[in-house]
């Protein structure tokens, strides 16, 4: 059974397309990315999956319950939705029994995630004097107070250092083994690949992938940089790369070629048929990141462009 | 469940800086209130203009076993802005700080999470009344000496005095609230909610009162004084305490329909 699981989900705000019938399944348990620029409709598709906001039209079930009854599953479900939401004047254990009363839990359950989150020793400090990362730990600690089956964090590691992102990482990792379905969404697709078993990407609310990341990765493709000794023999080498059968592209003296890096050793030896020596050859792989920004956009601009472009206003 | 809200809503309620001031403010209207009042009715001074602001007594009614609390039903409009004002934060609140995202995403019955809300409040409410009262007590008497008022009768009836004075000041008080609770949802906003209620009731009511006196008796401002005196010449008891239930109810009604209704974007 899908933990996640939505049909032709679609929500507006004003002419707004926010998702745009969305159709997609997140696995039972494990630990699953949402991707995407920012606006794509990352957090509009967990607030439709909380309750938070109503869809305009589709429909949508988490845990095997539609999300038209979210009490049916609100106990089963932790979030952390957007930045932390906290009272700033109260500790961070007052700020986490208030929601643990409201679950109807005892406060010993507060320590237990003030612990699991390493902030039992700041328990009794106010939530104004923390910083983010720690603001940020305390709201992961709320969403893990009723002990979750399914956990919705959106930028769990915002504002963390690198030893708390390593941390955190390896919490979501456990919670994700031990059964239970930990949903991340971000637009890092780094943070991403480093704890995410499944992968699903979105952009303007609609769905440009969903599936193992292993399947994103076997995407990316490689090519090879050759640079000649001489700049005078660039020219020379790049008709002998076409002669050979493949594409060149010339970077300032650099030349790429489209090629699957096993074929490096014919390159050099057409570059040695032309009598040109190579100063450098370097085979190139195409990062995960490459392959997302492929797919939603490299800039903030484009994106406004695109979406202007491409009529995504509800007529 | 209703139940587990209302403990949550006490959590994050018992925040000393907003209890200091709100019950602060609340000893500070009685201290002050009863010092100019028994000082300017002593004095034979000029009273001011009626509702919905200030009421004196005359000289005469604080004389009376009942002159001991005048303080409170003189200065029910200060007191009921004071309420109005804090139950307004405490829910505006949950909007800014966007814990309101949290709340509803744990506890969906969003009806439910209003009323606890109101609960928890009703319960902070009756203290702040106490403490009113209690303050007002300690003020009153040396304030009436000095001023030359007779306190011989406030000596008769002490506790079923107190206890009626008690409870009408905390009926009044509390449909200030619901109007203050009603407001911040509707404008997710502590400040917009403040400024309409106290400007409305302060303001607005006072000129509607200026253009049609008798006819305005059971506006909210005109009620909720007559509810706190426990009736007067323009609303009896029973009738003010029917329009104040009937004022808690259309709010109550109002900002459950938009709770309920309203998408949580915040």
């Amino acid at each position: 059974m899908s933990s996640i699981s939505t049909s032709g989900l679609t929500r507006s705000f004003g002419p707004v397309l926010a998702v745009d019938h969305l159709s997609l399944d997140f696995p039972a348990s494990g630990v699953m990315g949402l991707v995407g620029p920012n606006g794509s409709g990352k957090s509009t598709l967990i607030r439709l999956l909380l309750g938070l906001v109503r869809p305009t039209e589709g429909t949508a079930t988490v845990l095997g319950n539609p999300i038209s009854a979210p009490a049916a599953y609100a106990d089963k479900v932790g979030a952390l939705i957007e930045s932390p939401a906290f009272v700033p004047g109260l500790s961070a254990h007052r700020n986490l029994l208030s929601l643990a009363r409201l679950r109807g839990l005892s406060a010993s359950r507060v320590d237990e995630v003030l612990t699991m989150v390493g902030l039992a020793g700041r328990q009794t400090e106010p939530v104004k004097n923390f910083s983010l990362g720690m603001k940020q730990r305390l709201g992961i600690a709320a969403a893990l107070l009723s002990d979750p089956q399914l956990l919705i964090l959106d930028e769990p590691t915002n504002g963390l250092d690198p030893a708390g992102i390593v941390e955190i990482r390896g919490l979501l990792r456990s919670l994700g083994q031990d059964g239970r379905t930990v949903v991340v969404s971000s637009h890092l697709l780094t943070e991403i690949e480093a704890a995410c078993d499944y992968i699903v990407v979105i952009r303007f609310g609609t769905l440009l992938f969903t599936g193992p990341i292993g399947d994103l990765v076997a995407r990316t493709r490689a090519h090879i940089d050759i640079r000649a000794e001489h700049d005078a023999d660039t020219d020379r080498l790049a008709r002998a790369i076409i002669a050979a059968g493949w594409d060149v592209t010339n970077a300032e003296g650099t030349l790429r070629v489209v090629a699957e890096p096993t074929r490096a050793a014919g390159i050099n030896r057409a570059a040695a048929h032309a009598g040109v020596t190579l100063s450098s050859l370097v085979v190139v792989q195409d990062s995960l990141e490459d392959i997302f920004l492929a797919m939603t956009g490299e800039t903030d601009g484009e994106l406004a462009a695109a979406r202007s472009g491409q009529g995504r206003e509800v007529a | 469940m209703t139940l587990n809200v209302v403990r949550s809503e006490l959590v994050r309620l018992r925040r000393p800086r907003m209890l200091v001031a709100w019950f602060g403010l609340m000893a500070l209207f009685a201290v002050m209130i009863n010092t100019v009042m028994f000082s300017t009715v002593g004095n034979g001074q000029a009273l001011p203009p009626g509702a919905p602001g200030v009421v004196f007594p005359d000289a005469a009614t604080l004389s009376t076993s009942h002159g001991l609390v005048s303080g409170l039903a003189a200065a029910s409009s200060m007191f009921g802005v004071v309420t109005l004002s804090f139950w307004a934060v405490a829910a505006a609140t949950d909007y800014s700080s966007g814990l309101i995202r949290l709340l509803v995403a744990a506890h969906p019955h969003r009806w439910r999470l209003l009323l606890g809300k109101a609960i928890a409040l009703v319960i902070v409410t009756a203290v702040a009344t106490f403490v009113a009262l209690v303050v007002n007590v300690l003020v009153a008497v040396p304030a009436a000496k000095q001023a030359g008022i007779s306190t011989t009768a406030w000596g008769t009836d002490v506790l079923p005095t107190l206890a009626a004075a008690w409870l009408n000041s905390f009926a009044a008080l509390c449909v200030w609230g619901f109007l203050g609770l009603a407001l911040a949802v509707l404008t997710r906003s502590s400040a917009v909610a403040i400024s309409v209620g106290v400007g409305y009731v302060l303001v607005v009511e006072s000129v509607i009162k200026m253009a049609a006196s008798h006819s305005s008796d059971w506006l909210l401002g005109s009620t909720l004084t007559a509810l706190a005196n426990g009736g007067n010449t323009a609303l009896t008891y029973p009738a003010a305490a029917a329009l104040g239930l009937a004022y808690v109810v259309a709010g109550l009604l109002l900002a459950t329909v938009v709770f309920t209704r309203r998408d949580v974007t915040d």
